[in-house]
């Protein structure tokens, strides 16, 4: 016989804990609990039985793995939060004193929490942290475009901003957008950074206030996290990419509306590939007299040296560096290492595809009713130039008069200008007038689209989504034309048969004869092929033809699905349960597409009909 | 107020010697009114104060020991003590009050200090004037018990205290204008009347008012007593000789190494005197994935939002646009509800749309997601949804099956129960619920022969045998042994005398309540049934017949009560015997197995099977069917369907388990009839849906293989008539021919 086994002592009752058993376990409140699941990045869980996870009970709960809170248990960041409690004690008290010397001390040395060991943790590697930015970069984005509040300070949209100006410099400059999708609740757009697709969801430029049903909190929270996660991503970015972060920031032109255009990238000298390499040999554990002589060499040669490794190690090194200016210096070590292990920089530059330089023989101007962050980035991004007019922020590379611009963005309706120059309507007639959504297809399409659908003033075509890739989906695009001649091939057919039925009454009863069913419709047939003059044999041949040719196809049809559902009967249970759960969203799918289609068709027989009158 | 003077007693009460208590009681008796009287406090109060007094009374020793040692003093505390009252009397004096005997101070002849003595009491009437005062002397109890009674206590002779008359309202201002004193009087609660308070009362009450010391006799101004530190008295000795420790005059060595610890670690720049505030929230950044990952697999990533479709376009194609009815549709539903979370909409350029409303609560939403939600790894299924139905060969490589219905014969009246068909296949017999019984053949379907009997036809079975031509008809209680006309001679003749022999075989031993009744065989008419077995009444209508496969043995199930209902008859003895003295559960069908002497027999729930030879139970099968309604054994006797009322369809194989092989459910209505054919691979099942399901079921001889089934083709045609269908199938034996019966009174056969 086994051992007894004793209630609650092993199995789901022993690996999932309530929220509230959870926040008792560790000692915090609720909202601090709320912050460490969300820092931590962990999450309820489904027990297969709620009732063996709650002892018994099935009331509504959400559970969490046992495991994960005993490992917050040790969370330093939960510490912190203790230590955060007492300091809030200490100060509300200092001050309800009047201490205001000790409530400053108290201050200066607040308990901060570093989240450097929770991204490591969350995202062991570089590739873990790519693949998760998603939500970091629609948060910073949507924080970045926020009015500074109360509840959210200055200094936090300013970063927000930096760092969405830094990812978007280093994807114009990696060429890495493939797509972008203007749609109602913001523009989307897909980069591929380390091959892994990155989608984010920037809102159009107005300014949003945040609605009383959201709980700012939980966003901050979030928020702090990523924008930890975003340094340290962006930090290897441009690392990688042989560039300085963070990059320096013109203060005056950032006052001046410059947007992107306010930060400067640096190119960081010494390659990083160098630095490794010497700090591997000096780690060695035999070192060479070689070696030595070697390390003292380059110790020797500069000064520079020994603070360009730095940045890889100390950031606050390294930012202090980049202010100085750079003097170009060769390192003996440098040359052996850059040839031996390629970079991202050299294999982006080695090899851009042609698609990312789509715009490069392009030059374009935005008319001030366009958004210029929205296309300054997207522009640049494929390898074109671009200008914009004074309203819409200072730094513009070219002025409107520029000869080289090809194409103007332009975004509102065609309007006679009476008092024209001959040098400006020379200067117009040079140009291209499109609208911003040119721009758009045009990266979607991989290709330079034809101007003529999108010149100022035309009906747009449809903006289709670059992101539907489902195989069975309905797409609007492709079978707009065959509809269009089945549809012609259709009517045609119809005209013919009618006509031809008119013609040939006897047709007509050999069609009735084929279609009766029961022996009074064959019988009322008859009559009416003898009254239009058919001979009865001729009839009777025909009719049998008619009927056994609609009984087949029937049968045709019917035998084949009657022979699959018959073959369903001998599936297990399980198996017929996942099928038809399988058939369920197969079925949906199709009623989806079909209405859509359905309403396609109307619409242009509309169309047609409202044409033709 | 109380309080402390009920405090005040108990000290003295407790310092107090012998002669003294009769005076405090006095005193005691006189203060009494102070604590009941006034109804300025509640009754609680004064227990409070009474327990504080209790408490008092341990911590007061302390001062009597000491007052112990020094008698003198103690007598002069007391002195003081009651001097105070002694100058609060006089003042009282002055008001032409006096309550207290007046004091004496005298010179005490043992310790020469001046003393108070109290004169003596005279225990006379006069004595004691305040006990006259107080007449009710219920005590202290709450004066509410009185209230509906027209006392308001006792005095001290046991004597009702009447309850003062009190007027009403007008009375009692009234009474304030006559009365002078009335605005110093209060409510006395033990008389239940207003008495007025007096002086020493009023001069109180006019001290508490104006913040004074309520104790009149209390000196805030007292001259200090230096008990120790008055001229004279200094310690001249010292409490201790040591001599004084050089830490009083050296400053310490350890501190200074401290102070210079921190100070060294000032100077090296280890210690920031004024820190940069740790609060500022520049993080630095720094290569942080340069290290090894560690082992530990990463956590799941979240899962990834659904990528925008066209219908999100600013410009999507028209057919996204929805409809109104859409649109009210999608308003109306709540907002967790909607399929999707935005109206799609059309701008004619890009500088029109707005911005959108739900971004950040869509964000919020997300994030809500990713904290809040359980995520469960589910593994997405890419297969065909087809490719989950088994592969069969196709029906048409397995001909001849039944595939349509070439005739068909009506009962007029009443629903074809049952239904068989010869065992040459060339006639078919079958009978309703009215009585009738038509014999017809099979292949031309026109009836030859009617029968009309009183009640129901319960059952109709062929004999098997070949070189005898007859059918059994099961009615109310009876079995009629029936030959159809148009038999040639011989085995007209080989039927007569099976059943109704000249010499008729010895009665068995112990008569059986079964009677076998026979015409001569003389007197044989083609309407009449040619043996007639009565089975014992109450034994109900017997709803099946099954034969052996000899012919000899036929067993019925009937549905009334008394030993499951079972009768084992043998024709050539003529001699019916009950198999089961008892059996559990109620017999629904039974069974001889085709080879083996073996005996299915099926109850509610479970298929028996028992050994005839060695009367014992074999197995019992379990098919998991909560009602059974019909079973054939296939012809090799390896195999067994189990039909039931709740549209399963188990499929035994007899060698492997108690287990079905494969349980189907494929008929939208009760099993009414399975069929196995005797000698095609082929069986069919008929259900109350109207349809017939033909299978191929092909059986193979090593144990190895599984036995194959294919659905071949379901058979529609008959009626549902009042929830019943197709009740009744039988096979035609050497043609892959089906013939059915069914509750709308058709009769079909269906070919191939």
């Amino acid at each position: 016989m086994g051992r007894l086994r004793q209630k609650g002592k092993a199995g789901a009752v022993k690996a999932y804990v309530t929220r509230s058993a959870a926040v008792k376990k560790l000692q915090c409140s609720l909202a601090d609990f709320r912050r460490l699941c969300i820092l931590k990045g962990i999450f309820p869980r489904e027990p297969r039985n709620k009732k063996k996870a709650n002892k018994g009970s099935s009331a509504p709960t959400s559970f969490y793995y046992a495991k994960d809170i005993a490992y917050l248990a040790h969370e330093p960041v939960l510490k912190k939060l203790r230590e955060h409690k007492a300091f809030a004690k200490k100060l509300a008290r200092a001050l309800g004193r009047g201490e205001w010397s000790s409530a400053k001390s108290l201050e200066d040395n607040k308990p901060v929490y570093r989240l450097d060991h929770i991204i490591k943790e969350r995202y062991p590697t570089f590739i873990d942290a790519v693949r998760d930015i998603d939500d970091a970069l629609c948060m910073i984005f949507l924080f970045a475009s926020l009015p500074s509040s109360a509840k959210i300070a200055p200094t936090l949209v300013e970063n927000c901003a930096r760092l969405a100006a830094e990812w978007q410099l280093y994807v114009m400059r990696s060429n890495s957008l493939r797509k972008v999708f203007l749609s109602i609740k913001g523009v989307y757009y897909q980069a591929e950074v380390m091959d892994q697709t990155v989608t984010w969801l920037v809102p159009y430029q107005f300014t949003q206030n945040i609605p009383s049903d959201v709980d700012v909190r939980v966003m901050l929270t979030f928020l702090e996290l990523y924008q930890t996660l975003l340094g340290f991503v962006f930090f290897k970015l441009y690392a990688d990419a042989g560039l300085v972060y963070p990059p320096p920031l013109d203060e005056r032109k950032d006052e001046s509306g410059a947007g992107v255009g306010a930060f400067s990238l640096q190119e960081a000298k010494q390659t990083y590939s160098a630095s490794v390499a010497n700090v591997s040999t000096s780690e060695g554990k035999r070192v060479s007299s070689k070696e030595v002589r070697q390390t003292i060499k380059t110790i020797s040669s500069g000064p520079v040296d020994d603070d360009t490794e730095m940045p890889d190690v100390d950031s606050s090194a390294q930012s202090a560096e980049v202010e100085e200016d750079f003097v170009p210096q060769p390192s003996t070590s440098n040359t052996q290492g850059a040839d031996a292990l390629p970079t991202l920089q050299t294999l982006s530059s080695v090899a851009p595809s042609h698609m990312s330089n789509l715009f490069a023989s392009y030059t374009f101007w935005l008319s001030r009713e366009t958004s210029r962050p929205i296309f300054e980035f997207i522009v640049r991004s494929f390898g074109g130039r671009i200008g914009w007019p004074e309203t819409s922020g200072s730094g513009s590379p070219i002025a409107e008069d520029d000869d080289s611009i090809t194409h103007v963005i332009i975004d509102r309706p065609v309007v006679a200008k009476p008092n024209e120059t001959d040098e400006e309507r020379d200067r117009r007639q040079r140009r291209k007038y499109i609208q911003p959504q040119w721009v758009v297809d045009c990266i979607n399409a991989g290709r330079i689209l034809l101007e003529e659908p999108y010149t100022q003033g035309k009906t747009l075509p449809p903006h289709l989504s670059p992101f539907e890739d489902r195989q069975d989906a309905y797409d609007p695009a492709a079978d707009m034309v065959v509809d269009e001649m089945e549809d012609d091939e259709e009517s045609e057919k119809v005209d013919i048969s009618a006509e031809e039925e008119e013609s040939r009454p006897e047709n007509k009863a050999l069609k009735a004869a084929a279609a009766a069913e029961d022996a009074a419709a064959l019988r009322a047939a008859e009559l009416e092929a003898e009254a239009a003059g058919v001979d009865f044999s001729v009839f009777e041949k025909e009719a049998k033809k008619a009927r056994r040719k609609t009984e087949v196809d029937a049968d045709a049809d019917g035998e084949e699905a009657g022979e699959e559902d018959m073959n369903k009967m001998l599936m297990s249970n399980k198996q017929r349960k996942l099928y038809e759960r399988m058939k369920y969203t197969e079925k949906k799918r199709t009623v989806e597409r079909q209405s859509l289609e359905q309403k396609r068709r109307e619409i242009t027989k509309e169309k047609k009909r409202r044409a033709r009158t | 107020m109380a309080k402390d003077s009920t405090k005040k007693d108990t000290k003295k009460r407790k310092a107090r010697t012998e002669e003294e208590e009769v005076v405090e009681d006095a005193r005691e008796d006189t203060n009494f009114p102070h604590d009941v009287g006034l109804e300025l406090h509640s009754e609680d109060e004064g227990a409070e104060a009474d327990e504080d007094s209790e408490g008092e009374v341990d911590e007061f020793p302390e001062i009597d020991t000491r007052s112990d040692s020094e008698d003198d003093e103690d007598e002069d505390y007391e002195g003081s003590e009651e001097n105070d009252e002694d100058e609060e009397d006089s003042e009282e004096d002055d008001d032409e009050f006096h309550i207290f005997p007046k004091a004496k101070t005298i010179i005490s002849d043992i310790t020469g200090q001046p003393k108070k003595v109290y004169p003596d009491i005279e225990p006379d009437y006069d004595s004691d004037s305040s006990t006259e005062d107080v007449q009710n002397r219920v005590g202290n109890v709450p004066m509410h018990w009185y209230d509906d009674l027209p006392h308001v206590g006792y005095d001290i002779n046991g004597k009702k205290v009447l309850r003062p008359a009190r007027g009403d309202e007008l009375d009692k201002f009234l009474e304030t204008v006559d009365d002078p004193s009335a605005w110093t009087s209060a409510f006395d609660k033990t008389m239940q009347s207003d008495k007025p308070l007096t002086a020493e009362e009023l001069d109180l009450i006019r001290r508490l008012q104006q913040h004074e010391n309520p104790d009149s006799a209390y000196d805030p101004y007292e001259p200090t007593i230096e008990w120790f530190t008055s001229k004279g008295k200094e310690e001249v000795m010292p409490l201790s000789a040591a001599a004084e420790p050089k830490r009083r005059w050296v400053p310490s060595k350890w501190e200074k190494q401290k102070v210079m610890k921190i100070v060294r670690a000032i100077r090296q720049g280890r210690i920031v005197p004024n820190k940069p505030k740790t609060s500022s929230d520049k993080p630095t950044f720094y290569a942080i994935w340069n290290e090894e990952p560690s082992t530990h697999p990463a956590p799941l990533p979240a899962p990834k939002p659904r990528l925008p479709t066209n219908a999100e376009s600013y410009n999507p194609p028209e057919e996204y646009l929805p409809t109104e009815e859409e649109r009210k549709k999608w308003e109306e539903t709540e907002k967790e509800d909607r399929e999707r979370d935005f109206l799609p909409q059309k701008y004619s350029a890009l500088r029109l749309v707005p911005a959108y409303d739900q971004f950040i609560q869509q964000r919020f939403q997300r994030q809500l997601d990713l904290y809040l939600a359980p995520r469960i790894q589910r593994a997405k299924l890419q297969i065909d949804p087809n490719s989950l139905i088994p592969k069969l060969p196709s029906p048409n490589s397995l001909k001849p099956f039944p595939i349509y219905k070439s005739l068909s014969i009506t009962h007029e009246k009443g629903r074809v129960r049952s239904l068989s068909v010869s065992s040459d296949g060339a006639w078919a017999v079958s009978g309703d619920e009215s009585g009738v019984v038509s014999l017809w053949e099979v292949i031309v379907g026109k009836e030859v022969k009617r029968w009309k009997f009183e009640g129901k036809i319960g059952s109709i079975e062929w004999c098997p045998r070949t070189d005898v031509s007859f059918f059994v008809v099961g009615i109310e209680e009876k079995l009629h042994f029936l030959i159809p006309p148009y038999t040639p001679p011989t085995v007209l003749n080989a039927t007569l005398t099976l059943l109704a022999p000249a010499t008729l075989p010895p009665a068995p031993a112990n008569p059986s309540p079964v009677k076998w009744n026979s015409p001569a065989a003389s007197s044989f008419a083609v309407e009449k049934p040619i043996l007639t077995v009565t089975l014992p009444s109450t034994s109900g209508l017997p709803k099946q017949i099954s034969w052996h496969r000899r012919g000899d043995y036929l067993a019925t199930v009937s549905s009334g009560e008394g030993q499951g209902g079972v009768w084992i008859h043998q024709i050539s003895r003529r001699h019916s015997q009950a198999p089961f003295k008892k059996i559990k559960g109620s017999v629904q069908l039974v069974l001889f197995h085709p080879s083996k002497p073996n005996f299915f027999v099926a109850t509610q729930r479970y298929v028996r099977v028992y050994n005839l030879a060695e009367q014992k139970l074999l197995k019992t099968l379990q098919p998991g069917i909560k009602w059974i309604s019909s079973m054939d054994v296939h012809p090799l006797g390896d195999h067994l369907i189990v039909g039931g009322y709740d549209r399963k369809l188990c499929w035994f194989d007899l060698e492997l388990s108690d287990k079905p092989y494969k349980i189907l459910r494929y008929h939208s209505r009760a099993i009414r009839s399975v069929h196995f054919h005797p000698t095609y691979p082929l069986f069919a099942s008929s259900s109350d849906d109207g349809s017939i399901q033909i299978f191929h079921a092909r059986v193979y001889n090593d144990l190895m293989t599984d036995p194959l089934i294919v659905p071949l083709k379901i058979l529609r045609g008959h009626q549902v008539k009042e929830g019943l269908g197709v009740l009744q199938i039988k096979w035609v034996p050497r043609q892959p021919w089906l013939a059915s019966a069914g509750a709308d009174g058709k009769v079909g056969v269906w070919c191939s």
